[in-house]
């Protein structure tokens, strides 16, 4: 039954009914050697099969962010994508692993173990939306749900080579996403192919009355220009992000220009000085907001409460300093440090003129390119272990995808081929402010060239 | 930068974390590599840039609605009694 799971949803579904997909995809979930799923329901209603990443509230499973700190909680609501994607016959089959409160970039932080690689179970699935993404490589589930604060959902995506999608800031509610940095933070989708992560993006965008930041900007029809091919459209290659690339990586990269050019596409060098400090900035802004946000895990109302508490301040410092993990308690100090009297204009203040700065070269380098594009990450997944020792080597993972976060539009990784070594590696195409529908664009005639969807993993 | 472990102190007691004297040490160091990378945007000329936040929040219009019942929140709380959440008592012996 597993061959259903490898075709996209539609021919899937011509195939069999519902039921029987449904099924197959329980099946694969219960069989999952990866850790890519911390819930599994009971059972499932008839529709398409999609996974949610556990810091996505759910009424039916457990919604833990990974945490100690939340390892009890159900949410009394369902987030509105959820809601949206139930609504649109969709079957929520499982919650999915990640890196506690979305913090890391490789779903080793998550206190249920970490998430492996489908392709090769010795490295990272990537993070923090590495459940999500294993879980759609490996052929689980046709499509998931992830987040995204600073390339949580692309950069997974790229260690599994599947297709991973940031909406632009604002494009879908975040009513019921757990917060991490609310100015960064947006819903996205991980899929095998293109047209499946357009679908899926009509079903969850919108305004929500329940989000003041979702956007009242129109809901495009994202499949429309799937077919139109790139004739014309202006590529531009980001100079400071590739210039010191190497290897497989480089060669990779030159190649899928080269199917950029051959559908008439003109590539050229584009300029976007400020790139370079986007990992410096993010962690002083994402910290700074996290530190804030995640106030809100107090032992009083849900969560870990520590047996040790004599007084209320008590209960505050062991429930919090027993719950989180390390890595969440490194962001939070960060980012009280950056907030805190003394660092604030310092810290804080100039990263979010750096990051200004920063969203200003992006619009002056979008007033010559349709897009920017890069190599999602700078190399393909690494072994477990391999960066935990080192905070700041793991961040610099996250240095392609993190500046469209910082500047709010929207991105999209595409499998683009293959290491020496057999792990996937990826194309990111950026583009301006709620330009989904021409992402999905480009991204569709790369993939129909390229067909790398197709090649599955063993294990 | 360089982190003291007095700074970790401090900053902890404002985050409200509990660490063990090795978590402070561990976390003065960390903290420490992490800012000297950051402070690479000290370099940064930021003239003309010295926005902080951007746009603005619309406002929903201020009318009383249904909100999750005590019941559903009840559920989720660690100790709950009548109504209320319990708590220790705020002030030590």
């Amino acid at each position: 039954m597993t061959e259903l799971l490898d075709l996209p949803w539609p021919e899937a579904r011509a195939q069999a009914s519902p039921r029987e997909i449904v099924e197959a995809s329980l099946a694969a979930i219960r069989n999952d050697r990866l850790n890519a799923f911390l819930h599994v329901p009971p059972s499932a209603p008839d529709g398409q099969p999609v996974a949610i990443k556990d810091n996505i509230v759910t009424t039916d499973m457990p919604t833990t962010c990974a945490s100690r700190i939340l390892s009890n909680f159900v949410s009394p609501f369902d987030a509105t994508a959820v809601a949206r994607l139930r609504a649109a016959g969709a079957s929520i089959v499982g919650k999915t692993n990640l890196d506690e409160f979305a913090m890391g970039s490789s779903t080793e932080h998550s206190a249920f173990g970490p998430t492996r690689n489908p392709w090769d179970p010795t490295r990272v699935a990537g993070g923090s939306s590495g459940g999500s993404a294993a879980a759609v490589a490996a052929r689980m589930v046709p499509a998931a749900l992830g987040s995204e604060t600073g390339g949580s959902v692309r950069q997974p995506a790229a260690f599994c080579g599947v297709v991973g999608l940031k909406p632009t800031y604002g494009r879908v509610s975040r009513w019921g996403l757990v917060a991490f940095a609310s100015g960064l933070d947006q819903i996205g989708i991980v899929t095998k192919t293109v047209p499946e992560c357009a679908d899926l993006l009509g079903v969850i965008a919108g305004l929500d009355a329940h989000d003041s930041t979702a956007s009242a900007h129109a809901v495009d029809d994202y499949a429309a220009d799937l077919g139109e091919g790139v004739r014309g459209l202006r590529f531009g290659v980001i100079r400071e992000a590739v210039e010191k690339l190497e290897g497989e990586v480089r060669a990779n990269f030159e190649e899928a220009l080269n199917v950029l050019r051959g559908g008439g596409a003109i590539v050229e060098e584009a300029s976007v000085p400020m790139i370079g400090y986007a990992i410096a900035v993010y962690y002083i802004v994402a910290n700074a907001e996290a530190s804030a946000n995640l106030a809100r895990f107090d032992g009083v109302r849900y969560g870990h409460r520590s047996a040790h508490s004599p007084t209320l301040e008590d209960l505050y410092f062991h429930s919090r300093g027993e719950g989180f993990g390390a890595e969440v308690k490194r962001r939070i100090m960060l980012g009280t440090f950056a907030l805190s009297s003394g660092y604030y204009d310092a810290y804080y203040g100039r990263a979010q003129s750096v990051r200004a700065k920063m969203r200003h070269d992006f619009g002056e380098a979008f007033r010559k390119f349709d897009y920017l594009v890069t190599p999602t990450t700078p190399e393909p997944a690494f072994p477990i272990g391999a960066k935990t020792a080192d905070p700041l080597s793991m961040y610099l993972s996250d240095v392609f995808t993190a500046p469209a976060n910082l500047v709010g539009i929207p991105a999209l990784a595409v499998p683009s081929g293959f290491s020496r070594e057999g792990l996937p590696l990826s194309l990111q195409i950026m583009g301006p402010h709620f330009s989904e529908r021409a992402l999905f664009r480009a991204g569709g005639y790369f993939e129909n060239e390229t067909g790398w969807w197709r090649r599955k993993p063993e294990t | 930068m360089k982190v003291s472990r007095e700074e970790v102190q401090r900053i902890a007691a404002l985050a409200h974390l509990a660490f063990d004297d090795a978590g402070l040490d561990r976390m003065a160091g960390e903290l420490t590599k992490i800012l000297s990378y950051i402070d690479q945007l000290s370099e940064v000329d930021v003239r003309g840039f010295e926005e902080h936040g951007q746009g603005t929040t619309p406002m929903r219009d201020d009318v009383p609605r249904p909100s999750i019942d005590t019941e559903s929140v009840a559920r989720n709380a660690p100790a709950w009694s009548d109504g209320h959440f319990v708590v220790p008592k705020v002030i030590g012996d």
